[in-house]
C-alpha cells in the first residue's frame, strides 16, 4: 500500500522533478562541467566541479583549468588535449587527475569540445568531467598487471637469450662474454665483469681471474680487483648481494667508494656463479646514473632496491653461467690436454735430436713461448757458475726486454727470486699473481724492476732441472696479463718439460766432460807442431769428428833420429776416451821402441808381439816409416793401414805398401812386409787416416780416388798448403771420424 | 576524388615546380609505405616554392606534422616547406624505431641530418617545437653545413630542475606524466577512435585522431616521453652557430619564461621574442602571431 501511495505521490514528484530547472541541472549535474576561453582560463563552472575540487566558485573562475591538474596531467593537457582539440574540435575520455584543495587527487575522465567562430577560430572550450576513481583504479591495476607480465616476459626473454647464446659457447671466454653482455643489457648496468675462481698454488687459497670486463672505468676496475682479491671469495655463499654506495661503504672501503663515486656508480651487485652448489666465480654488475644520455628518474643518491624479480633473474643467470663454465672448462681441458700432449711430444723430439746443449735449450725456449708461456728463461749451472743460456719472449717486440734480462745472471738476483728459490730448494715455484710489491722484492735495482713491470706478468713458474739428484739449472716460465695466470695443468706441463730438459742437460754435461777430457788428453799426446828437420818440410793436422763423441784414437808422430826421421800415422779403433788413452799408450811404447832405431816392419812386429803385454784394449791400424833426409831413402810398413800417397812432379799415386794385420788383431804367421824406395827431391809424401777418405756418403775407394785428384791438382808441394787444400776439398763441417794427416816434402 | 588540400589541410597547388629527383609533387594524400627511403621513413610532405629557402618544421612530443597546418600556408608562398614525423610518431615508419638509437635525442637528430641530406637541402631554416628545438641544436652540431637558421618554439634544454637551474619539473612530475600517458593509452584504442569521434561525415578527423594517438605504440610514446623529459642539453646551447629565434609564450607550463631566457642567454646571438599567445603550442593557438614573429626574424 505504501508503495502504491508513494508511487502515486512519486509520479507527481517525478513530473515535477523532470520539469527541471536547467540552471539546477547544470549546477548539480552528476558530472563536472566547465567552460574556458582559449588558453584554458575557466569562465564558467558548475557546482559539482567546484565541489569536486573542494574550492569555492570564485577560486575556480578566472584560474586556468590546467592549474587544477597534477603536473603530469598538465603536460598531457598541453601536449595532447589542447593540440587535439585545436585540430579536431573535440576529445573524449581523456584520463586526467584533478588536484583538490585538500591535496588529494581525484581521477577523472574528461570530454571536451571546442566552440569555433565562422572563421574557424577557437572561441570557447566546453568540458565535462566524470569521476572515474574505480575505473581508473581498475585500469591502473590492469596496467600494472600488464606491465608486470611484460617485465616478466622480458626477463624470460633475457634468460632465453642467455641459454641459447651459452649453448653455442665453447670457451670460458665465450661464456663470460655472453653473461657479461646479456646481464649488463638486462639491468641497464653501466658495466659488468665475470670473475672466476682458479686453482690456488699448492696449499694456498684459490685465486681469481677476471675473464671479461665491460664498461668499467680503469680506476674502478683496479679498486674492484683489489676488493675482490681481499675478500670476495669469502662472501660468495651469501647469494646475490647488493653493495650500495653509501656512508657505510665509504667507511669500510674508501678506495672502492671513491672510485664508484667518480664513475657515477651507485650500486655494485655481486652474483654468485655456481654449478652443483660449487662456487665457480662471481658476476659483478655496476649500476648507476647516466646510462645513455638520460637523467635518472631517481633523485640523486636515492635508488630503489633491486626488484626481487631481477634478483631472481640474476641468480638464475649465475647458475646458467656456472653450468656453462663447467662445460666450457671441460671442453677446454680436453683440447688443452691434447695440445699439451702434442707439445710434450714435440719437445721430446726436439730434445732427442739434441746435438749441442746451448742450441737445444734455445730451441726449447722458442718452442715453449710458442705453446706454453709468454716468457721462457733457462739458466744452467756450469763450472763457472750459473749461466743464462736462453731468454725468449713470445712477442718479438718484447724480446728486447728478455735480452736485457739475459744479461742479468741468476747469482745477481735476490734470494726471493723464484728461479733462485727453485734452484736452491730443488722444488717448483709457482707465483700466481706477481703484484708490484712482489716484483719489487725479487728485483735488484730500478732498471730490473722496470723491465719486470714492462713484462706485465700475470704468473710465474720456475722449475728446477734435476737429474740424478744434481741441480743442473732452472727453467722459468712467465705468463702475461693477456694470457692470464697459469693453471695447475700448465704447471704440471712445465714440470714435465723440466724433467725432460734435465735429462738432456745431464747427458750433455756428462758428454761435455768426456769430450773435454778426451780432447785434453789427445792434445797432450799429439805433438803440437812437427819438429824442424833440415831438408824436409813437414806439416801435420788433426781434426776431431763432429758427430757423436768428438774424440778419437787417430795419431801421427814425427821423430828426428840420428840419420833419419821416424814417421807414424795410426788410428786406434773407437771414438772415445778409451781409444784416446790407447792411442796415448801406443804412442809412448812406439817412442820407446825408437831408441834402437828399428826398421818400420820391426816396429810393427815388436808391437804385435807385446800387444797383449801392453794391455791395450783396442786394436789399431798404423803406418810406420823412416826417411833419410839426405838421400831420400824411404822405408815403410803398414799394419792394416791405408796406403800413403806420393805426389811427384804434379802426379799423385798410392805407394804399394802391403798392409799386414792390424795391431792387436789375432796373431797371423806372416811378419810385417816392408816397402823401400826413394823420395826424390821435391816429392811429397802424404800419410793419412781413413777419416779423410771415408764418409757416410762415400766409400773408401771413392774417397781415395778423390784424394788422388785433389792432390794432383793442388798445384803445390808446400806441405801446409797441400793439407789445407786436401782438407778443404775432402771434408765438410760435419765429420763422422777423426782425421790425422802428415805431409812431408823433401826439399 | 579531387581534393585541393592534403590530409593536413595543406593546400595542393597545380603547376608545382619540380627540382630534379628530390622534389616530387606532393600527392593528395601523403603515402607512406612501411619501408624504404628516409623520406618514407619520416612520411615527408613537401610543399611551397621549391626554389625558395627551405624551411623544415619539426613537431614536438605528443603530436605529429599536422601541428603545423595553421602556420605552414604563410610560408608556402615563398619557401620550400618540409614537414615530417619523427620516427615513432604520426605516420612514420614504426619499424624504423630503434629502442637504442632513439633512447637519446642524438638518435632523433641523426634522423634529421639523414633527412636533410636525402632531400639535398642546405641553408635550412629549422623550426623546432618543444623537444625538437633541442633535436635541431644537436643536428646542427652534427652537420652545421646544412643549417642556415633556427627557430625554437617553447624550447627547454632540461625539464628537470637541477640546483639553481629551474626547468619547471621535478622527477616526480615526470613520473606523473608517464602515468598520465599510460592511463590514456589504456583508455584509447585504434578501433574505438572513429566511434568516439562520432563524425562519420568527416572521416579524416577520425583518421587524424588515429594517427596522433592510437597509431603511436604506447611503448614508443613512453620512451619518447622519457627521452624528452630526461634529457639535458644545456651544454649544447653555446655551440649553436646559426642565427636563432627563441619564441616564448605566456603561461607555458612546459617551457616557463625563465627557461626561454636561459636558452636565449646561452645560444650566442639569439633573439628572444615573447608572444602574446599562452600555453605551449602557439602555432596552434596563435598561428598568425607565431608566423609573423618567424617572418620578422627571417627578414631581420
Amino acid at each position: 500500500m505504501i508503495a502504491v501511495v508513494g508511487g502515486t505521490d512519486g509520479e507527481g514528484g517525478l513530473d515535477r522533478l523532470l520539469d527541471e530547472d536547467p540552471a539546477d541541472l547544470y549546477e548539480n549535474a552528476p558530472m563536472g562541467y566547465f567552460s574556458a576561453v582559449p588558453g584554458g582560463r575557466v569562465v564558467k563552472a558548475n557546482r559539482t566541479f567546484c565541489a569536486w575540487l573542494g574550492r569555492p566558485a570564485e577560486e575556480v573562475l578566472g584560474a586556468r583549468f590546467q592549474d587544477f591538474l597534477t603536473p603530469g596531467g598538465q603536460v598531457y593537457a598541453e601536449t595532447h588535449l589542447l593540440p587535439l582539440l585545436r585540430m579536431q574540435g573535440a576529445v573524449r575520455e581523456i584520463a586526467l587527475d584533478l588536484r583538490r584543495a585538500d591535496g588529494s587527487v581525484l581521477p577523472c575522465l574528461v570530454n571536451a569540445v571546442e566552440v569555433r567562430d565562422d572563421a574557424g577560430a577557437a572561441v570557447l572550450l566546453r568540458a565535462t568531467v566524470f569521476e572515474a576513481t574505480a575505473r581508473r583504479r581498475y585500469e591502473r591495476d590492469l596496467l600494472a598487471a600488464r606491465r608486470a607480465a611484460e617485465e616478466s616476459e622480458a626477463r624470460s626473454r633475457v634468460l632465453q637469450h642467455v641459454v641459447s647464446d651459452l649453448a653455442a659457447t665453447v670457451s670460458v671466454e665465450d661464456v663470460a662474454t655472453v653473461i657479461v653482455q646479456r646481464s649488463r643489457a638486462a639491468l641497464r648496468a653501466r658495466g659488468a665483469a665475470l670473475v672466476v675462481v682458479v686453482d690456488g698454488e699448492e696449499g694456498g687459497a684459490p685465486g681469481l681471474r677476471f675473464v671479461r670486463t665491460d664498461g668499467l672505468p680503469p680506476t674502478l676496475l683496479e679498486e674492484f680487483r683489489a676488493t675482490v682479491d681481499r675478500g670476495l671469495v669469502r662472501e660468495l655463499p651469501l647469494g646475490v648481494r647488493s653493495v650500495p654506495l653509501d656512508e657505510a661503504l665509504h667507511r669500510s672501503r674508501p678506495g672502492l667508494a671513491a672510485a664508484m663515486a667518480r664513475a657515477a656508480v651507485t650500486e655494485l651487485v655481486v652474483v654468485p656463479v655456481t654449478a652443483d652448489s660449487r662456487q665457480l666465480g662471481v658476476l659483478a654488475l655496476v649500476l648507476g646514473e647516466g646510462v645513455g644520455d638520460l637523467i635518472s628518474l631517481h633523485e640523486p643518491g636515492e635508488r630503489p632496491p633491486l626488484p626481487e624479480a631481477d634478483v631472481d633473474l640474476l641468480r638464475t643467470i649465475g647458475r646458467q653461467a656456472g653450468q656453462a663454465l663447467e662445460r666450457a672448462r671441460l671442453h677446454e681441458e680436453t683440447s688443452r690436454q691434447a695440445e699439451r700432449a702434442a707439445f710434450l711430444l714435440e719437445a721430446a723430439r726436439l730434445l732427442a735430436g739434441a746435438a749441442d746443449v746451448t742450441e737445444t735449450v734455445e730451441r726449447l725456449a722458442a718452442l715453449a713461448v710458442e705453446r706454453l708461456a709468454d716468457v721462457c728463461v733457462i739458466d744452467l749451472v756450469t763450472e763457472v757458475g750459473t749461466r743464462r743460456t736462453a731468454a725468449r719472449h713470445r712477442d718479438p717486440a718484447r724480446q728486447r726486454l728478455l735480452d736485457e734480462l739475459r744479461a742479468r745472471q741468476l747469482p745477481q738476483r735476490s734470494d726471493d727470486h723464484p728461479s733462485v728459490r727453485a734452484l736452491a730448494e730443488g722444488r717448483t715455484q709457482w707465483v700466481r699473481s706477481p703484484d708490484d710489491a712482489y716484483l719489487r722484492r725479487i728485483t735488484v735495482d730500478e732498471q730490473h724492476l722496470a723491465i719486470s713491470r714492462a713484462l706485465e706478468l700475470a704468473g710465474l713458474v720456475a722449475v728446477p732441472l734435476v737429474a740424478d739428484g744434481r741441480r743442473l739449472g732452472v727453467v722459468t716460465f712467465g705468463a702475461d696479463r693477456a694470457r692470464g695466470s697459469f693453471t695447475a695443468a700448465d704447471v704440471e706441463m712445465a714440470e714435465q718439460l723440466g724433467l725432460q730438459l734435465a735429462l738432456v742437460v745431464a747427458k750433455a754435461q756428462r758428454y761435455d766432460l768426456e769430450v773435454r777430457t778426451s780432447h785434453e788428453l789427445q792434445a797432450s799426446l799429439l805433438p803440437a807442431s812437427p819438429p824442424e828437420v833440415p831438408g824436409l818440410g813437414i806439416a801435420v793436422r788433426y781434426l776431431p769428428a763432429t758427430y757423436g763423441v768428438e774424440v778419437g784414437g787417430d795419431f801421427y808422430d814425427v821423430v828426428p833420429l840420428a840419420d833419419h826421421v821416424a814417421l807414424a800415422v795410426g788410428d786406434v779403433v773407437g771414438h772415445d776416451i778409451t781409444a784416446a788413452a790407447s792411442m796415448g799408450q801406443l804412442g809412448s811404447v812406439y817412442r820407446a821402441l825408437l831408441v834402437d832405431g828399428p826398421a818400420p816392419s820391426a816396429v810393427i812386429d815388436r808391437l804385435q808381439a807385446s800387444w797383449s803385454l801392453l794391455g791395450l784394449q783396442r786394436m789399431a791400424t798404423a803406418l810406420f816409416a823412416s826417411l833419410a833426409p839426405a838421400t831420400g831413402q824411404l822405408r815403410m810398413a803398414s799394419a792394416g793401414h791405408l796406403p800413403p800417397l806420393l805426389l811427384s812432379g804434379g802426379t799423385a799415386s798410392y805407394l804399394p805398401v802391403v798392409p799386414t794385420r792390424m795391431l792387436g788383431a789375432p796373431p797371423a804367421p806372416t811378419p810385417a812386409v816392408e816397402w823401400a824406395g826413394v823420395l826424390a827431391a821435391g816429392d811429397t809424401l802424404l800419410l793419412y787416416t781413413d777419416g779423410l777418405v771415408e764418409s757416410r756418403t762415400a766409400d773408401v775407394d771413392e774417397g781415395m780416388d778423390r784424394l788422388l785428384q785433389v792432390a794432383a791438382s793442388a798445384g803445390t808441394s808446400e806441405p801446409d798448403e797441400l793439407l789445407d787444400r786436401v782438407l778443404a776439398e775432402l771434408t765438410g763441417p760435419h765429420r763422422g771420424d777423426d782425421i790425422a794427416l802428415l805431409a812431408l816434402t823433401r826439399r | 576524388m579531387h581534393r585541393d588540400r592534403n590530409r593536413h589541410g595543406l593546400p595542393l597547388r597545380a603547376g608545382r615546380v619540380t627540382r630534379g629527383q628530390t622534389w616530387k609533387p606532393v600527392p593528395a594524400v601523403a603515402y607512406c609505405p612501411g619501408m624504404g627511403s628516409v623520406r618514407e621513413r619520416h612520411c615527408v610532405t613537401t610543399s611551397g616554392v621549391p626554389t625558395g629557402r627551405p624551411m623544415v618544421f619539426a613537431h614536438g612530443f605528443g603530436c605529429d606534422q599536422g601541428m603545423w597546418r595553421f602556420v605552414v600556408p604563410e610560408f608556402e608562398r615563398d619557401h620550400a616547406v618540409v614537414l615530417f614525423d619523427h620516427v615513432g610518431s604520426g605516420r612514420s615508419d614504426l619499424s624504423a624505431y630503434d629502442p637504442v638509437r632513439h633512447d637519446s635525442l642524438r638518435g632523433y637528430a641523426a634522423d634529421v641530418v639523414e633527412l636533410l641530406r636525402e632531400l639535398d637541402l642546405t641553408d635550412v631554416v629549422f623550426v623546432g617545437h618543444s623537444v625538437s628545438a633541442m633535436i635541431g641544436v644537436l643536428a646542427e652540431q652534427m652537420a652545421p653545413e646544412l643549417f642556415g637558421a633556427m627557430v625554437m618554439i617553447g624550447p627547454n634544454p632540461r625539464y628537470v630542475d637541477d640546483g639553481d637551474y629551474v626547468g619547471g619539473f621535478s622527477r616526480a612530475d615526470v613520473v606523473g606524466l608517464l602515468d598520465a600517458l599510460d592511463a590514456n593509452h589504456l583508455g584509447w584504442s585504434a578501433q574505438m577512435a572513429p566511434v568516439i569521434m562520432g563524425v562519420p561525415d568527416r572521416p579524416e578527423l577520425a583518421e587524424e585522431l588515429t594517427n596522433s594517438f592510437c597509431r603511436t605504440d604506447p611503448g614508443i610514446a613512453r620512451q619518447f616521453a622519457r627521452v624528452t623529459f630526461l634529457s639535458d642539453n644545456r651544454s649544447d646551447l653555446p655551440g649553436v652557430a646559426v642565427p636563432t629565434l627563441v619564441l616564448q609564450c605566456r603561461e607555458d607550463a612546459i617551457a616557463p619564461d625563465p627557461v626561454g631566457v636561459y636558452v636565449h642567454e646561452h645560444v650566442p646571438g639569439s633573439v628572444l621574442t615573447r608572444l602574446q599567445a599562452r600555453g605551449h603550442c602557439p602555432h596552434l593557438s596563435a598561428p598568425e602571431e607565431t608566423a609573423a614573429a618567424i617572418r620578422d626574424f627571417l627578414r631581420g
